[in-house]
């Protein structure tokens, strides 16, 4: 049995895995990266995060047009080619796999398509399709990422209930579509569907969207989708559901009353699930928690010296980003440079209408931790720039810690708001304060200066909103 | 594996090995103590993590060891447990949250102690401390001390904790510069440690040309009730307030209830009839119950009253502290004043009971000795020294009378006490000693009865951990 040598093996191509891969053979590691797909770049590049802000960008202008009523501007009605759209999302995905591809053959990363599978702790096993090859490492970087969690009483084989893997296919946008779960998922794919001109039911078992979100951030959401869709139900459970004919018969619960509805099709997104499964981590001293997800430290360490894990195998906020940066952390430690992934910030966006994002600390975790903060919100009707886009259903809000004035955490909801939490992430990472938004210029007329604002309304003098104390 | 010397307390880095109870080859039962410890102000036992058989003994009688330094090696017993045990200590060394050993002992560094025992440097050392809460939200929020990610990344290489840097920027902010003027501050201390040894000991006179002389090393006892001596000596403006108090009364009622006492193992003494006298009138000065923050600025006032009693020992002054003094009866603070002061002539006091003292009280009436300067207990600001009282004539009313007269010394930090608060202390002490009521040293049925009850409860639990 021959086998072939690697300093570092990184199983998984997505975010995390790509990200260890180049980063290990910058830093002249000899390295296999190890892909189970037909391409490189994981979920968030082929089933989820690229193809679905793909198609949100190319249903918005249909939204806009809509609303482009009201100020004069009126347009036919919207001529939609699915198959299309579907291929302009597709090449949009070919060419960015197509670019990790090339990036990984300047960098001399040899890439293998197939399943991994430890056979021990230095030991992989891959099945590609030119049969069995085994990989005798040193290091080994688990980056298998999660997949759509489908309860099994969903699953019943029938190609009408969708996770969002299939959603994304956009094979049809079908008139009646029922959505499970108002996470990020079921809200984006939602807006998507429903402008494409589903009628869309969400239902949610909490009594929120976007649980665990600050509720001000969320409300504007809530709003949006219930203009959107054709309705939104909250605190409603799946008791069960069955094939009827060509459609699905969901049997839903709302307190306690059980309701029967009939649907073309369903898309489950109720969580996600890490890939462990038929990955022999039993021959090796990895460990996972009692979800499956792998344990590590705060240096990306599993309990077997020789194996790495980052992303969203390991637990915690499933974001590509937070894989890349857990990437760099755990080649660093490897090659002997000190790092660490405590205290760093992992912003969140999601992109619903308006969007949603957040760093740092948030109000909620304050409150739950006892920690004595003090929040401090601009909302956007005050906001020259967010009345000129027809869009003050924002909020833009800091959370300080009242003995320094720092900045322990940024929320911020509206139209762009995932581009404008940057900002915020920065300010955290640079222990800056409220005085250091507050002095800094931001331009006019931005959405960007609600921050500003916001720091100045800490200070009580923000010059767009009515003062709390007014002199005599 | 092996058994180091663990962290032992704060400020003390090092011990000499007193006893060995172990010899190459024996076997150990875990918590079995191993060794004898004595550090700079008491003898510990350690004891051993685990079961097994010692290989290999690393040190003898009489070496002075450091913290983290290897004692003696241990093979783990029984193949099946030691696997267990193995992977369970891998798992400490990987997983967050625990600690190895030598993380451990790295925390407490002894320059950073030391730094701010030398005055004049701007050091941060008791910051942390009083930062303590913040900082430990700010890990749990996922947030440390405010440094951009290129400092902090700086930090973690050199190996500096930055919970320990003075941040100049808004909000306490460290930039780079407050890295480099820390890392300067902790070289400079280094050498000065180094250069301190040369400096302190001024050349060796060769005293044997005068005569026979006799040479002993100074025990480490003396090395640090020396060093204490000379930071509180040199870093405190001390004056000394004396004062006298009629305690006629308060010796009448010793004798009148020394036997009751007696009877519940306790002995009354003047010394524990003085510290419960002195709450009250620390609760009405309570500045003398404080602490001064050299670094913020504050002043740091206490609502407990913890009071150091010392204590002459054949090796030297050791300072046991009684706890809670405004808490408990006059009975339980004579018996804990009893057993503490036998503890430490046995040098058996353990280092929490030397620590975490408000006021300090002296008492040199039993030898005999008069009026006398004491030296505050730093980072306390005030002690009480006692002389031998004295029957003494007095006028009252135009008419000599006798009284039995006690000698108050009352050393305290100008720093922060003034004068005429001090001319108040040991004037209110003394009167509040000489009208103190008979009901306070009377022990009353219902005490008795708790006290047997306590001390049985106690004898009980002795014998279960002797067991």
């Amino acid at each position: 049995m021959k086998s072939t040598k690697a300093e570092v093996v990184v199983v998984g191509a997505g975010p995390g895995g790509y990200t260890a891969a180049f980063y290990a053979a910058d830093k002249g590691k000899r390295v296999i990266l190890v892909e189970q797909d037909k391409r490189l770049g994981g979920v968030c590049l082929n089933y989820g995060c690229i193809p679905s802000k793909a198609l949100l960008h190319a249903t918005k202008l249909i939204r806009e047009a809509e609303e482009a009523k009201i100020r004069g501007i009126s347009y036919g009605k919207p001529q939609i080619n699915l198959a299309k759209l579907k291929s302009w999302k597709d090449s949009i995905v070919e060419r960015l796999s197509k670019g990790l591809n090339s990036l990984g053959d300047k960098r001399r990363v040899e890439i293998l398509y197939g399943r991994g599978h430890f056979e021990d702790s230095q030991t992989l096993r891959v099945e590609t399709p030119e049969g069995q090859k085994f990989i005798q490492y040193e290091k080994a970087v688990i980056a298998v990422g999660s997949k759509p969690a489908v309860p099994k009483a969903f699953d019943l084989g029938n190609k009408r209930i969708m996770t969002s893997t299939e959603a994304l296919e956009l094979e049809e946008a079908s008139k009646d579509l029922l959505i499970v779960g108002g996470g990020y998922i079921g809200l984006e794919l939602g807006t998507v569907y429903a402008t494409l001109g589903s009628n869309v039911v969400l239902v949610e078992a909490m009594d929120s969207l976007l649980p665990g979100v600050d509720p001000d951030l969320v409300q504007h959401v809530k709003r949006h989708a219930e203009s959107y869709f054709r309705e939104v139900r909250l605190k409603t459970k799946v008791l069960e559901m069955a094939t009827a004919g060509n459609q699905i018969k969901v049997t839903l619960e709302f307190e306690g009353k059980e309701q029967v509805g009939y649907y073309d099709q369903v898309l489950v997104a109720v969580g996600r699930v890490p890939n462990c499964q038929d990955l022999g981590l039993e021959n090796t001293r990895v460990r996972t928690d009692d979800r499956g997800f792998i344990q590590v430290n705060d240096k990306q360490q599993t309990s077997d010296p020789a194996i790495f894990a980052i992303g969203d195998v390991t637990g915690g906020e499933l974001l590509a980003h937070r894989a890349s940066k857990q990437a760099r952390i755990a080649i660093d430690v490897m090659t002997g440079e000190p790092s660490t992934s405590a205290n760093i910030v992992v912003p969140a966006v999601v992109f619903t209408d308006p969007e949603v994002a957040w760093c740092g600390l948030s109000e909620a975790q304050a409150a739950s931790m006892g920690i004595e903060v003090e929040v401090v919100k601009f909302p956007w009707s005050a906001s020259g720039r967010a009345l000129t886009l027809d869009r003050a259903d924002g909020l833009t809000k800091l959370i300080v810690e009242p003995q320094t004035d720092r900045i322990l955490g940024v929320g911020i909801t509206g139209y762009g708001a995932g581009e404008l939490i940057s900002e915020g992430v920065l300010a955290i990472e640079l222990g800056a304060t409220a005085k250091d938004l507050a002095e800094t210029i931001h331009p006019h007329p931005t959405l960007s200066e609600t921050l500003m604002e916001c720091s100045h309304l800490y200070y009580g003098q923000a010059t767009h909103i009515s003062p709390t104390k007014v002199t005599e | 594996m092996d058994v180091k010397v663990p962290s032992l307390a704060e400020n003390i880095n090092s011990g000499t090995i007193v006893k060995i109870f172990v010899a190459e080859g024996d076997p150990v039962q875990k918590d079995q103590d191993i060794v004898e410890l004595e550090t700079e102000k008491a003898v510990a036992a350690i004891p051993s993590p685990v079961d097994g058989k010692v290989t290999k003994l690393h040190v003898k009688e009489g070496d002075e060891v450091q913290v983290g330094q290897v004692l003696l090696s241990l093979s783990e017993v029984a193949a099946k447990e030691e696997a267990a045990k193995e992977e369970k200590r891998e798992d400490a060394g990987n997983l967050e949250g625990e600690k190895k050993p030598e993380e451990i002992r790295a925390e407490p560094s002894s320059a950073d102690r030391e730094e701010k025992q030398t005055a004049g440097l701007e050091e941060k050392d008791e910051e942390p401390q009083a930062e303590e809460g913040s900082n430990v939200d700010a890990a749990k929020a996922g947030h440390g001390p405010p440094a951009s990610p290129s400092v902090r990344k700086l930090a973690l290489q050199l190996g500096i904790d930055l919970a320990r840097v003075r941040g100049s920027e808004r909000g306490g902010r460290i930039t780079l510069d407050d890295v480099r003027v820390y890392i300067d501050q902790l070289q400079k201390i280094a050498l000065e440690r180094t250069a301190k040894i040369p400096k302190g000991a001024t050349k060796t006179l060769d005293f044997a040309r005068w005569g026979y002389i006799h040479k002993q090393p100074m025990a480490s006892l003396r090395k640090k009730i020396s060093e204490a001596m000379v930071i509180s000596w040199t870093s405190v403006p001390h004056v000394t307030q004396f004062h006298e108090a009629d305690i006629s009364s308060p010796m009448k009622f010793i004798e009148r209830y020394a036997a009751q006492y007696e009877k519940n193992d306790a002995r009354l003494t003047l010394t524990s009839l003085v510290m419960k006298t002195l709450v009250p009138i620390l609760k009405k000065y309570p500045t003398f119950n404080c602490s001064l923050d050299e670094v913020t600025k504050e002043i740091i006032l206490k609502d407990y009253f913890h009071f150091g009693v010392a204590v002459d020992t054949e090796q030297g002054l050791i300072v046991p502290v009684i706890r809670d003094v405004d808490k408990k009866k006059l009975l339980q603070v004579s018996k804990e004043l009893g057993e503490l002061a036998e503890k430490a002539r046995q040098r058996r006091v353990s280092l929490e009971e030397l620590q975490g003292g408000t006021f300090t009280i002296s008492n040199q009436g039993g030898i005999g000795g008069g009026y006398f300067t004491p030296i505050i207990h730093t980072p306390e600001v005030a002690i009480l020294g006692l002389g031998r009282a004295e029957v003494k004539p007095v006028v009252r009313s135009g008419k000599i009378e006798e009284a039995m007269l006690l000698p108050l010394c009352l050393s305290y930090d100008h720093r922060i006490i003034d004068g005429a608060n001090a001319a108040r202390f040991v004037r209110d002490l003394a009167e509040e000693l000489g009208n103190l009521k008979e009901d306070e040293v009377k022990l009353e049925a219902e005490e008795i009865a708790q006290n047997k009850e306590g001390s049985e409860k106690r004898s009980r639990q002795d014998r279960k951990t002797k067991q």
